[in-house]
């Protein structure tokens, strides 16, 4: 730990993109992360956040045999998860689980649950169904958007719908809506499409080119956050899509992904590739507000920007709040640098 | 001194006293006045006693003093008695002068009343004889006063006689007035002996009386006389009793219909204003439409004078009249105004409408007129501001969208230095305009507007920051920074879809926001507190008026904004570019590089277009041969360093090397001192297009990282990026930043190569130098056919 920053630091070996909230695990704050290396042996690390909150200790290290480009924790089991894997030339997905007792580094081998191996192209994402319960999957490549039932008993995966969305579109990612189980949105070249997994179809779409990442707002139904690469973030009514609802400028350079806040619907997150993450405060998300208000609120210039953490050294990728203490966000910069800080001094008063 | 001072004062005193006993006529009085320094032992009071005197005395006193005393008193007695002398003989004086007095009187009035008598005799006298000579001339002043008497019968007589005649007379000289009134002076004789002996009289008067009126009333409808002569025959009407009520409605119908002719239709009204403008040196030119609108009105107003005194009843009516004329005319003028005029005109007609009013206003003061029309020029004058401002923006934006047909020629051509010059001349020139429009209408000098100069600054400060703030939203607007929903309300731009908008208009935007924010409001700021200010009192009650730091801000803001946006444009279709040469190709089955790629054309096109167009809108930096030296100097240790590094990267054997190559990158970033990649841009042309190069340069190396490389795509990369060096270095101002951000371009795709083995330098440099060949050729061959 360098620099003035406030966070707890806490170093991977190699490169890194993704890190995921155990949202399982009701007793500690917990992480996952995983590494991107092309040519050592790739590592994920089990990270929980000391009782005092002042200390990021290691509980389990686990060698994954590819690096890793995505990983989500399961909502309900907190040693299963799933990742998005890169051979090189090909991409894989699975769904994996950390062996028992883990906690001891020693045991350092992941059991594979299931194999996600329904695809070709360049798996993008595997989202794990928001319910809870479920155990329903979606994995995402360019072309096709897989709905999977895990049986974690028979360590199996059966697939339940396969759909094309169509060459055209080259899905990059996606979010599961909370709200709705039955709506998923997915992130393509020109739009954001929402499709219906009921009849596996796509029913709407916002136009809107180069998104990179979409977050639903877990506490306002009909809110969806979205991150472009050049033109910042957007917070869209899915009631009326036409034009988002308030605008945020984003990142210097790309917005690489968006979270908002699990608990204060106001707050949202951001990382980009010019190595800040950045909190927003954006009251506008409240259906109320008009546009005209918008304008009114142009007018005030009230700026949305609550803090901007700048302490990184690299592009900033990995980004999650924590479901058990939403006060607190890891973020993971490119060199394999997780960074846990506290959002309690921007709190919106109650 | 001061010891006989006392003494003599206490004598005085006992004088005073003394006498004042004596004269008093209550002793008790002026006992009570002295007692209180009296005790039994002053001898002046009344309660002394001598004896007890005596006995205190000789107890008290020794006998020198008692001889003293003595003394002193027998001096004392003496002193009292020649003062009781003095008075006696004074008052015996007096006793005897006035005894001389009135033996005086009574000698005088002995023998008055002798003469008393013979004037009461002579009195009497004069009084029987006036008598006489009154009772004598009595008979004879009763003969004259008869003969008088009968002497004016005769005459009115003969007047009843000679009525007809002279009757007749009149309607043939057209004196209608005389005969009117000698009829009326008739009137009273004919109708008490009109049955008897005067009834030819009558009867020939009465007729001749029939035609007068005929005639009058003929005279009242005829639009050929006067409105004057008009008037008074309707006088003279209601002299004879002639119902007059069914011919005054008649005649205010008639008024009315001659309102339309005293409107000023606006299509007249650019003609009346300019006629104005010429009557100074063509005074005689009797068909000038001003000077005939003036006769006309005051011809109205004249008969609205006559009416008014011929019909009392029907002043409400007139009222209505003026009101609805005073109406129309500004009514008229806001027509006029929603084209554009200028001040000059605008206040010319405006003079001639106050002219009108101030006519009107003299025959009619009850139909409070001013009132009424101050209100009405109050909502009018307000309007013209109100429009100047928005001719000012619609100018403005004009000449911004005018040059937007030809948008490719855009770079190429000058467009954009003319359109931002162009722009910035509207700017001044309009706001200058303006200033000289509400200068002269300050100056005017009409009663009303002298009344409104606190008003009319008020209007002036508020919309110059309402003119600002909207002048900031469609810059906005125009530039398609705001998103659809702005446009959908706004409709800001007419017609012109605002997003597809030409980037280098984004820029002119930009430059014409610094431009305001630094010369035309410090210049608007000045003039207002030159010559309008003043009116802030009035203007604070609904608003703020005119605040130009608050506007210096938004500006500030907003060419900033403007100017990210501008970045942001550009770099999004550069962005799609690099995109596109990522994910098309599969880098994992890349074959061996021949030459440099397209895209790198394309790029380094896209790079001199923004160039070019920064050029000719932005300034110049001014440190920029500074700078730039100071950059060379550090610029070979840097790219000494990195050069080292990859000279290091390729000794090193394959199978240590990707991890001591992560190793050494964040090392050599430790003790690099972190390059700032994202500054702050400047309204300069190098740091335009440095940002955007950096920003470039960073989505290219983010394409790289979501890449995994075989050996000969990251050659390919390593090529491409070598030959991009170069043109980059020489168009940007921060070659440090420029360096690193190569360098880190390379060592990723380093990190995301399976077979990390780069270029030979020499195979780089010849691949590079066939590139920079071609290219020289194919520019020489453009020429060629430019010139043919």
């Amino acid at each position: 730990m360098q620099g003035g920053s406030s966070g707890i630091g806490y170093g991977l070996k190699y490169q890194a993109r993704c890190i995921s909230d155990v949202k399982a695990d009701k007793d500690h704050t917990s992480f996952l992360t995983g590494t991107l290396s092309l040519k050592e042996e790739n590592e994920v690390h089990l990270l929980r956040l000391s009782s005092g909150g002042s200390e990021l200790l290691c509980e389990g290290l686990f060698s994954h045999p590819n690096e890793i480009w995505d990983l989500a924790s399961c909502p309900f089991d907190q040693r299963i998860f799933s990742t998005v894997f890169s051979t090189g030339d090909s991409f894989g997905a699975a769904v994996w689980q950390i062996p028992e007792p883990y906690g001891q580094s020693n045991s350092s081998t992941l059991e594979c649950v299931a194999s996600l191996d329904a695809h070709v192209g360049k798996i993008n994402c595997v989202l794990w169904c928001p319910s809870g319960k479920s155990d329903k999957l979606i994995s995402m490549d360019e072309q096709n958007l897989v709905l999977w039932s895990l049986d974690s008993s028979k360590q199996s995966a059966e697939v339940l719908y396969k759909e094309s969305a169509g060459m055209r579109h080259s899905l990059s990612g996606g979010a599961w809506n909370p709200h709705d189980l039955n709506s998923v949105a997915a992130t393509s070249e020109s739009s954001i499409q929402f499709w219906d997994l009921r009849t596996m179809k796509k029913v709407n779409s916002i136009e809107r080119a180069h998104v990179r990442n979409v977050n639903y707002n877990l506490k306002r139904e009909h809110i969806l956050v979205s991150a472009d690469d050049e033109s910042g973030i957007h917070i869209w009514d899915l009631r009326k899509a036409k034009v988002p609802v308030q605008e945020l400028p984003g990142h210097t350079h790309w917005t690489w992904a968006v979270r908002c806040n699990p608990e204060y619907e106001e707050l949202i997150l951001s990382v980009g590739t010019d190595s800040a993450v950045n909190l927003w405060f954006a009251s506008a998300s409240s259906e109320k507000k008009t546009s005209e208000s918008l304008v009114e609120a142009s007018r005030l210039r009230v700026n949305p920007l609550l803090n901007s953490y700048t302490d990184y050294e690299d592009s900033v990728y990995g980004l999650a709040w924590s479901s058990r203490e939403p006060w607190i966000f890891a973020s993971l910069s490119y060199d394999g640098r997780v960074v846990i800080e506290s959002v309690k001094p921007f709190l919106p008063r109650r | 001194m001061a010891t006989e001072a006392a003494p003599m004062d206490e004598k005085a005193k006992r004088m005073r006293d003394l006498l004042s006993s004596f004269y008093a006529p209550d002793p008790s009085i002026s006992t009570s006045g002295s007692s209180i320094s009296a005790s039994f032992d002053n001898i002046n009071s009344t309660s002394f006693d001598a004896d007890q005197y005596m006995d205190l005395m000789i107890k008290k006193s020794n006998l020198e003093v008692l001889l003293q005393r003595h003394v002193q008193m027998a001096a004392e007695i003496k002193n009292l008695d020649t003062d009781l002398q003095m008075l006696v003989y004074e008052n015996y004086n007096k006793f005897i002068s006035a005894t001389d007095t009135i033996k005086r009187m009574k000698s005088n009035i002995f023998g008055m009343e002798g003469n008393m008598d013979q004037l009461l005799h002579k009195i009497m006298s004069v009084q029987s004889r006036s008598d006489g000579v009154n009772t004598s001339l009595f008979e004879k002043r009763e003969h004259i006063e008869k003969l008088h008497r009968t002497r004016n019968l005769l005459r009115k007589v003969q007047f009843i006689y000679d009525l007809p005649a002279r009757l007749q007379k009149c309607i043939k000289s057209e004196t209608y007035g005389d005969a009117v009134r000698f009829y009326i002076g008739a009137m009273p004789i004919l109708k008490v002996y009109g049955d008897t002996s005067f009834q030819d009289c009558r009867r020939a008067s009465e007729e001749a009386i029939e035609i007068i009126i005929k005639n009058l009333q003929t005279k009242l409808f005829s639009d050929s006389e006067s409105i004057q002569a008009r008037a008074e025959a309707a006088v003279l009407l209601k002299q004879l009793d002639v119902p007059v009520d069914s011919l005054k409605d008649k005649l205010l119908e008639k008024l009315e219909q001659s309102l339309d002719g005293l409107q000023i239709k606006p299509e007249e009204a650019s003609l009346l204003a300019e006629h104005n403008d010429s009557s100074n040196d063509a005074e005689s030119n009797e068909q000038l439409p001003a000077k005939i609108h003036e006769d006309a009105v005051r011809g109205f107003s004249e008969a609205m004078r006559a009416y008014r005194e011929i019909f009392p009843d029907s002043e409400e009516r007139l009222f209505k009249l003026a009101k609805a004329l005073t109406a129309m005319h500004f009514e008229n003028l806001e027509l006029y105004i929603r084209k554009r005029v200028s001040a000059a005109d605008f206040l010319r007609i405006f003079r001639i409408i106050w002219e009108d009013v101030i006519l009107m206003d003299e025959v009619l003061p009850e139909a409070e007129l001013s009132d009424l029309s101050a209100e009405a020029a109050q909502v009018t004058v307000k309007k013209f501001v109100a429009r100047t401002f928005s001719h000012l923006q619609q100018d403005i934006s004009d000449t911004i969208l005018k040059f937007d047909i030809n948008q490719k020629e855009a770079v190429e051509e000058e467009v954009l230095k003319v359109v931002l010059e162009a722009s910035k001349k509207a700017g001044i020139q309009g706001t200058t305009d303006i200033f000289q429009d509400f200068r002269q209408l300050l100056d005017e000098n009409i009663g009303i507007f002298v009344k409104m100069k606190d008003l009319i600054i008020g209007w002036i400060q508020n919309g110059f920051q309402d003119f600002f703030r909207s002048l900031e939203a469609q810059f906005l607007a125009l530039s398609g920074k705001t998103s659809s929903s702005k446009d959908i309300e706004g409709g800001l731009v007419e017609g012109k879809s605002s997003d597809k908008i030409h980037a280098g208009l984004i820029l002119v935007l930009a430059q014409l926001s610094v431009f305001v924010e630094q010369k035309v409001i410090p210049r608007v700021s000045e003039e207002i507190a030159a010559s309008f200010s003043g009116g802030n009192s009035q203007a604070f009650e609904n608003g703020p008026a005119f605040i130009p730091g608050e506007l210096c801000r938004v500006f500030h803001a907003a060419s900033e904004k403007l100017l990210q946006h501008y970045i942001d444009t550009r770099t999004q279709k550069i962005s799609v570019l690099l995109r596109k040469r990522f994910k098309t190709p599969n880098w994992v089955k890349h074959k061996e590089p021949r030459e440099v790629h397209m895209y790198v054309d394309m790029f380094l096109h896209e790079l001199e277009e923004v160039g070019k167009e920064v050029k000719q809108v932005l300034p110049q930096g001014t440190f920029r041969k500074h700078k730039r030296t100071d950059s060379n100097g550090s610029n070979t240790t840097t790219s000494s360093r990195s050069n080292t590094l990859h000279n290091d990267k390729m000794t090193r054997s394959n199978s240590q090397r990707a991890r001591s190559q992560l190793f050494e990158t964040h090392l050599a970033k430790l003790f690099k001192q972190k390059v700032e990649i994202f500054t702050k841009v400047e309204f300069t042309q190098e740091s335009v297009v440095t940002t955007t190069v950096k920003l470039c340069l960073k989505s290219l190396q983010e394409y790289v990282r979501l890449q995994t490389f075989n050996r000969s795509g990251f050659q390919q990369i390593q090529l491409d990026i070598q030959f991009l060096k170069a043109p980059l270095k020489e168009t940007v101002e921060d070659e440090a930043a420029i360096d690193f951000l190569l360098d880190e371009v390379i060592v990723a795709a380093s990190e995301r190569c399976l077979d990390v083995i780069p270029l030979e330098p020499p195979i780089l440099d010849k691949l590079i130098q066939a590139k920079l060949a071609k290219s020289k050729e194919h520019n020489n061959n453009n020429n060629n056919t430019v010139s043919s």
